[in-house]
């Protein structure tokens, strides 16, 4: 794969996202394989953000830590990101914001503000003076990201247009005199039609894919983006999504709406997720389908508001007081976070249980280009319900079956009634406390949990199959995973790579990989090596070593590598 | 004589001998029987304490949840069937302790479902700890020098929130209470009924006796208004010697229901994918190169 890099770093407030957004479009739609990724702090003005773009030859799912290109709105990203540049790099930078001119090979001073002013345009614009200088390096005229401007300004005028255009010139020619025609970054032969697409948005429509009809939740990062998704698609999807005042409150409406017969899901992260829980349980006693995602950042408590951590796999197997049947999926890029979506769906309607999509900020925010997703594959599965004019007067809500699944009725469907409890209760949903019944219903729910295991879905394998290397992990550290894989593999390494896509209960298939040839190495992002733990609990068994991170950045190659290496795990 | 509709189970209750819990039972399920309802049209969502157990012991659908949780999820079973006739059950201490932030909410929200507190002024379930209206000076397990604070007023809370249907009620005068809820449940948006329930066992304080010599009904004084919302206020500061009963402040607003456009076509719980719609959001992330 022949990749290249762009960071743009600036302030918040400065079009940092503007930037970023022209790129997003304009480096797709000239037919590179792109991903995206936004690092931000936890405010609204000033600080240092930077957001990385790596377009590449063949699909790319994760990034590298060596740039191409830094552009910088502000002073930090030299100072902080220099280091980074590979070796004939360039650096563009504004001389006005830097205090000073660097005379040093690479490096191209555009004052983006007054390079707008001297077109007659207001400083804004100095977000295009920024576009149309990095473009130089991407494309031998503007074409494409005139078309963008045209695309984005035209409700406000052709003068905003023509402006931008204008501005976007002037910073294309002042890179290009400095530096003259440079090798553009080689493109796939033919991608085929592409979507481009982050993970919040790829949550969201997987959801109304899945005909989500009740969402509530309380706004938190990242998980934010699902909520909003989902708002504004309210009317054309014929979906609620209702703002709670707490994630108490979100969580227990979902369990409402869903025991009222429709599909319905939140979204939270850490701190919104610890509130979610008892109600979590009681969706599990009163066997009432909820799906909830958790977009993971680093905790504990708020923690790091906008980072990343795989930090919640334990807190999701163990979400809630006592024993229940439960699921949860990890999806590792867009594709997964869209069809995992229905799926999650599909598990929680079948077995009546709560099912917990683990996202994190990675996931959530990280845009990619991807094959289009495909609605026509979601099947919509809502498991055995009964309507109240089928069910009958003798019609027992938990009546015990061998599955542990009894059939579901909406309540209203017909003179039927159903009766439900998050306190222990008889077949008919009414109170009781012998130890007879209680073992009864322990038994029957926990029952579930067999078809529920017996449908886990199977790790992603790539690689040898007789490695002496094998690297696990699960969630959004799929991408980096398996560039690492495919890196070891070019320098002759026999690797196998695994993603973990379901993490409780796990596959059966699992045991077999575990148990298998090569030294077992866990990568995660998180302090403890959680996926480690639950491996080991439910396999007992034991990896050879491990990679962690949990600096609340997200895992990269270069890491990954780094860290196989010092830990005396490569060849 | 044909059963009632909505009669009360034969199932043993779990509260004490002339607990105050009974007659809120029985004016429910009159209330009920005369509002041409079915009982699978009902839905009672309820907390837990011995209040939540109450629909346990009436006919409808059921679901009982958790402690102090009942209003959110009335709020989203109602807002995905609004044909459902949706009640909220619970104790005091369900609703102004463990639950009063979802009070404040649901009642500016306007949800359109009937809330029924079931007001001891005491956590039964717990063996007799103070709640929120426990009145001052009350000694209990967990406020043995007695209560200290002021009572939480539920009513005056409502009216300062714009409740839609602000009442109470008492346990022991059945056809005022039969006919409060039966008002409440005809209010189109949120409903609270504060009913005032001696507790036979923890609550040796605000007893039957101490109770029916101080409720007045509000519909004695020819002219009390309920529409008036400072008078309402006022007059929802009154508790002591005097304690009035009835429909305290009552107002016309728009519910949560009708905020949400993707009602429009009737119930989301009969309602599938919508195809098109998804399609055209898919549609919307292709990349045109
Ligand atoms: C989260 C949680 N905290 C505490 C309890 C214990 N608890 C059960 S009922 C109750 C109070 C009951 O008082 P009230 O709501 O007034 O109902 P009553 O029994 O008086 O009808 C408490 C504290 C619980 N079930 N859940
Ligand atoms: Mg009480």
């Amino acid at each position: 794969m022949n990749s290249f890099s762009i960071k743009i770093g600036g302030e918040a407030g400065q079009g940092l996202v503007s930037v970023g957004n022209i790129l997003l479009q304009a480096i797709s739609q000239e037919g590179w394989y792109l991903f995206s990724h936004r690092d931000y702090e936890s405010r609204i003005r000033g600080g240092h953000n930077f957001t990385q773009f790596r377009l590449a030859d063949e699909p790319v799912h994760t990034l590298e830590e060596a740039v191409d290109v830094l552009v910088a709105l502000d002073k930090a990203t030299i100072d902080r990101h220099r280091q980074e540049l590979k070796e004939d790099g360039v650096v563009i930078y504004d001389p006005s914001v830097q205090g000073e001119t660097i005379d040093e090979p690479g490096f191209v001073a555009v004052p983006f503000v007054e390079v707008a002013q001297d077109q007659g345009q207001p400083k804004v614009m100095a977000n295009a003076a920024a576009a149309g200088a990095i473009w130089s390096l991407l494309g031998d005229d503007l074409e494409r990201v005139n078309g963008i401007f045209a695309a984005m300004f035209s409700r406000k005028g052709e003068d905003i247009v023509e402006g931008n255009k204008k501005v976007a010139q002037a910073g294309f020619d002042r890179v290009r005199d400095a530096l003259g025609h440079r090798d553009m970054p080689p493109k796939p032969a033919n991608a085929g039609p592409q979507y481009l697409i982050a993970g919040n948005p790829a949550l969201a429509s997987g959801a109304l894919a899945a005909g989500v009809k009740f969402m509530s939740a309380y706004p938190m990062t990242p998980s934010t983006g699902v909520t909003e998704f989902i708002a504004a698609n309210g009317r054309r999807c014929s979906v609620i999504m209702e703002q709670a005042e707490d994630e108490i409150a979100a969580m227990n409406m979902v369990v409402g709406a869903s025991y009222a017969g429709a599909r319905a899901m939140t979204a939270t992260s850490g701190g919104g997720f610890s509130l979610m829980t008892e109600a979590i349980g009681m969706a599990a006693s009163a066997e009432v389908p909820v799906v909830v995602i958790d977009a993971q950042r680093p905790g504990p408590s708020t923690g790091l508001p906008t980072r990343t951590e795989q930090g919640d796999l334990l807190y999701g197997f163990g979400t809630a007081s006592g024993d229940f049947p439960k699921a949860i999926l990890a999806p590792g890029d867009v594709q997964e976070a869209f069809y995992l979506m229905g799926h999650a769906f599909n598990l929680a309607d079948k077995y009546q249980m709560p099912v917990i999509v683990m996202s994190d900020q990675h996931l959530a925010d990280s845009y990619e280009t991807t094959i289009p997703l495909d609605m026509d594959k979601v099947i919509v599965d809502r498991g055995e319900i009964v309507s109240g004019d089928e069910a009958g007067p003798d019609y027992k809500r938990f009546a015990l079956t061998e599955s542990g699944v009894s059939p579901r009725l909406v309540p209203g469907s017909g003179p039927a009634l159903t009766v439900a409890a998050g306190d222990e209760h008889d077949e008919e949903g009414h109170l009781v406390e012998s130890a007879e019944a209680r073992r009864a219903m322990m038994d029957k729910r926990m029952a579930k949990m067999k078809g529920v295991a017996e449908e886990a879905l199977p790790p992603v394998l790539v690689g040898d199959d007789e490695p002496e290397l094998v690297l696990i992990s699960w969630g959004s550290t799929k991408g980096a995973l398996f560039e690492t894989v495919d890196k070891l593999q070019e320098k002759g390494q026999k690797v196998k790579g695994v993603h973990i896509k379901q993490v409780y209960p796990f596959s059966q298939d699992l045991e077999a990989v575990l148990q298998g040839p090569g030294k077992k190495v866990v990568v995660e992002s998180n302090y403890v090596g959680q996926l480690e733990k639950l491996l080991g609990m439910e396999f007992a068994w034991k990896p050879d070593g491990c990679v962690r991170r949990y600096d609340g950045r997200p895992l990269n190659p270069d890491y990954i590598l780094r860290e196989l290496e010092g830990g005396g795990h490569l060849g | 004589m044909a059963d009632k509709l909505f009669q009360t189970t034969p199932r043993e209750t779990a509260w004490c001998p002339g607990c105050g819990n009974f007659g809120i039972l029985n004016a429910l399920s009159d209330a009920l029987e005369e509002l041409s309802l079915e009982p699978h049209d009902v839905l009672f969502v309820s907390g837990i304490g011995q209040a939540g157990k109450t629909p346990h012991y009436i006919k409808g659908n059921v679901f009982n949840t958790l402690h102090g949780r009942t209003l959110p999820a009335a709020t989203g079973a109602k807002l995905v069937n609004p044909e459902l006739t949706v009640f909220a059950i619970g104790g005091d201490g369900d609703g102004y302790a463990e639950g009063g932030n979802h009070l404040l909410h649901a009642m500016r929200k306007n949800v359109n479902i009937t809330y029924l507190v079931h007001d001891n002024q005491v956590f039964g379930l717990t063996k007799g700890q103070a709640s929120p209206r426990s009145d001052q000076g009350f000694v209990t397990g967990t406020t043995p020098q007695g209560v200290s604070l002021e009572s939480f007023s539920p009513l005056a809370t409502a009216i300062t929130l714009n409740a839609g249907f602000v009442a109470r009620s008492f346990s022991g005068n059945k056809s005022h209470l039969v006919e409060t809820i039966q008002a409440a449940v005809n209010h189109e948006g949120f409903s609270i009924v504060d009913i005032l329930q001696p507790c036979v066992t923890f609550n040796k304080i605000n007893t039957f006796q101490w109770y029916r010599s101080r409720v007045y009904d509000l519909k004695d004084d020819e002219n009390y208004d309920p529409s008036n919302r400072t008078a309402a206020w006022e007059k929802a500061q009154q508790w002591g010697d005097r304690i009035p009963i009835g429909v305290f402040y009552k107002v016309d607003r728009a519910t949560l229901d009708e905020a949400h456009p993707a009602s429009a076509n009737g119930p989301l719980v009969k309602q599938g994918v919508e195809y098109d719609g998804v399609k055209e959001i898919l549609d919307g992330f292709a990349v045109n190169g």
